[in-house]
């Protein structure tokens, strides 16, 4: 091995520990009998993952999560879909202004789109509900939803869209047999990442969710109260929870590259 | 409606894209049961008309009749018009069986059916074995037959082709020639086949139609385009062709390059000067380009054996004749 590929690996080793150290050591922690997380280590326990799930807050957040998961991935992916479905097929004077709208709400700051959201859902009456912060989740996950779907549709040959009309299939029949099931693998990591995006999301829930809190917010709840290694073991459900969405996402988009 | 009705009528048609005339006006009908090639370089409005032909594209004016019936409102997917597209356009998510039977589903033929039709065309295609397999898994030739057998299982009285060869290596394009030519006499349907090959179209077709800039310049039998073009443009489109002044003003004779013969001393009789420029294998012989009178480009095609005997030098001067009814006359235009 040459002595830059050695460099290059030592630096590969050194991002990823970087990047990775402070969750594993809270995975560490919460296996660790110790109230504090200190060296050397206590004996390994599920003590504290025992603990947080006997409350039933917790139960109640993580239901929460995920119904606005479920909710917030389904309606990004289908509006994210459609606007790159748009692009793929039409041609119209304002499309880069249209595209531009459609990928702007994740530059916005976060703390602003949640006052925001917060303002607006207060006016048509939904802040603080579910249906509140799934509307906010929607709004930042289908720009995700739609790259993935762009991405998939510009490797689709245009002419396979017409090929199933000129073989008696209608537009929308055309649409479920071939449109659709041509992007299925970008759907399916579309929905698994915005899921994600929606499962981790702090800020913005933290303004419009009221008394429905979902997991993120519930954990900053318990931080402010005391430190306990009960966060450490909500937090690695929900880290692999959304880690395992991510990787399912990631491995549909690179084997559709490749096919 | 008669046999001897055309079965297809372009009335005018015309199309264009904001200012951009793809076709300009186009007056063709199609027989039943004919191989009618459209061909003619890129941008001339071939591709266009057999998208209009098939309902992809609405004509600007002018009316498309199939069989008597006036097309132009009819929507691509109720007509009866397959095309083999240029890309194949095959399903890459449907395995080769799903990809042939996805017209009939469409259609609503029910599951049996659809699985004797499809399994039908694919051993009459020599598909047999491939059924399940994924297009990424079959060969250019293989994809280019699936295509065929997807386009011709819901049994059509027309097929449309667009440059279904141009992707594929020499060899196969002669075999596939061969799989199309028999497949159109045993079916006895018509094939509207776009190139801008003159090989596959002269090869194929009972008719060419050449186009140029949005119109038709000559339609005839493959022989009365190559010996007698109609205009310069075709007979430059044609190639191996040599551009002549005519004896009178607005004339211009057409020789064939295999017409004309090269000699090394002057045999008289009107015979041209010209000096040697170079020489390329042409499969059928070997073209001899030379440089004539006032600078013009000639072209004689020779043999093997003739080229060894003649062992032209760049710049050396030959002169060239042709029989007298080699020549072709071109008045006008």
């Amino acid at each position: 091995m040459r002595p830059s590929d050695i460099a290059f690996r030592l630096y590969l080793v050194a991002l990823f520990t970087f990047v990775f150290l402070p969750i594993l050591t809270s995975m560490v922690f919460s296996l660790n009998s110790d109230r504090f997380p200190t060296v050397p280590l206590g004996e390994v326990t599920t003590h504290w993952y025992e603990t947080a799930f006997s409350r039933p807050e917790v139960w109640t957040a993580f239901g929460n999560s995920l119904i606005v998961a479920v909710c917030a991935a389904a309606l990004s992916t289908t509006l994210g879909f459609v606007t790159a479905y748009t692009d793929f097929r039409y041609g119209f004077r304002f499309k880069p202004a249209y595209l531009a709208l459609a990928l702007l709400p994740p530059t916005i700051p976060l703390v602003i789109m949640g006052l925001a959201m917060l303002a607006w859902l207060g006016r048509l009456g939904i802040s603080g509900t579910l249906p509140g912060i799934i509307v906010a989740h929607t709004v930042m996950g289908a720009p995700f939803a739609m790259a993935i779907c762009r991405l998939r549709l510009s490797q689709m040959d245009p002419a396979l869209e017409a090929a199933a009309w000129n073989l008696g299939a209608s537009q929308w029949r055309a649409m479920r047999a071939v449109v659709i099931p041509f992007c299925l693998p970008a759907l399916i990591s579309a929905y698994c990442l915005t899921a994600a995006v929606s499962f981790d999301e702090f800020i913005v829930a933290w303004f419009v969710s009221g008394l429905n809190k979902t997991v993120p917010v519930m954990i900053l709840e318990i931080l402010q109260g005391n430190v306990d290694p009960q966060i450490n073991a909500i937090g690695t459900v929900v880290f692999l929870t959304s880690m395992a969405l991510v990787i399912i996402a990631q491995l549909l988009i690179l084997r559709k590259t490749n096919a | 409606m008669t046999d001897s009705d055309p079965l297809v009528r372009f009335s005018g048609v015309r199309k264009t894209y904001g200012t951009f005339e793809a076709v300009k006006h186009l007056d063709l009908d199609i027989g039943r049961g004919e191989f009618v090639a459209i061909m003619g370089p890129s941008g001339c409005g071939k591709t266009t008309t057999l998208r209009m032909l098939a309902g992809l594209e609405e004509p600007t004016a002018g009316e498309i009749t199939i069989d008597g019936r006036v097309m132009n409102e009819v929507s691509a997917h109720d007509r009866d018009t397959p095309l083999v597209w240029q890309s194949l356009a095959l399903f890459p998510f449907l395995n080769v069986k799903e990809n042939v039977e996805f017209g009939l589903r469409m259609r609503g033929v029910p599951k049996a059916d659809r699985h004797g039709r499809a399994m039908l065309w694919l051993e009459r295609l020599g598909l047999k074995g491939f059924e399940t397999r994924r297009i990424d898994q079959l060969s250019g030739g293989q994809r280019q037959r699936v295509a065929l057998a997807r386009s011709l299982v819901t049994e059509p009285r027309m097929l449309l082709l667009d440059e279904p060869l141009s992707a594929l290596d020499a060899h196969l394009v002669i075999r596939m020639q061969g799989v199309l030519t028999r497949l159109q006499k045993e079916l006895g349907i018509t094939f509207v086949y776009v190139t801008h090959s003159q090989s596959e179209a002269f090869a194929m077709a009972d008719r060419v139609v050449i186009m140029g800039h949005g119109e038709i310049a000559q339609i005839g039998r493959p022989q009365e385009i190559f010996r007698a073009p109609r205009n310069r443009f075709v007979a430059e489109f044609v190639g191996r062709n040599n551009i002549l002044p005519g004896d009178k003003p607005g004339h211009e004779l057409v020789v064939a390059a295999d017409r004309m013969q090269v000699s090394a001393s002057d045999p008289g009789e009107g015979a041209l000067a010209a000096e040697f420029l170079s020489e390329e294998f042409a499969g059928t012989g070997i073209i001899c380009y030379f440089e004539g009178p006032e600078g013009v480009e000639l072209k004689a095609q020779v043999t093997e054996d003739q080229l060894d005997d003649l062992s032209p030098e760049p710049g050396q001067r030959f002169w060239l004749n042709w029989a007298p009814g080699a020549a072709h006359v071109m008045a006008g235009i």
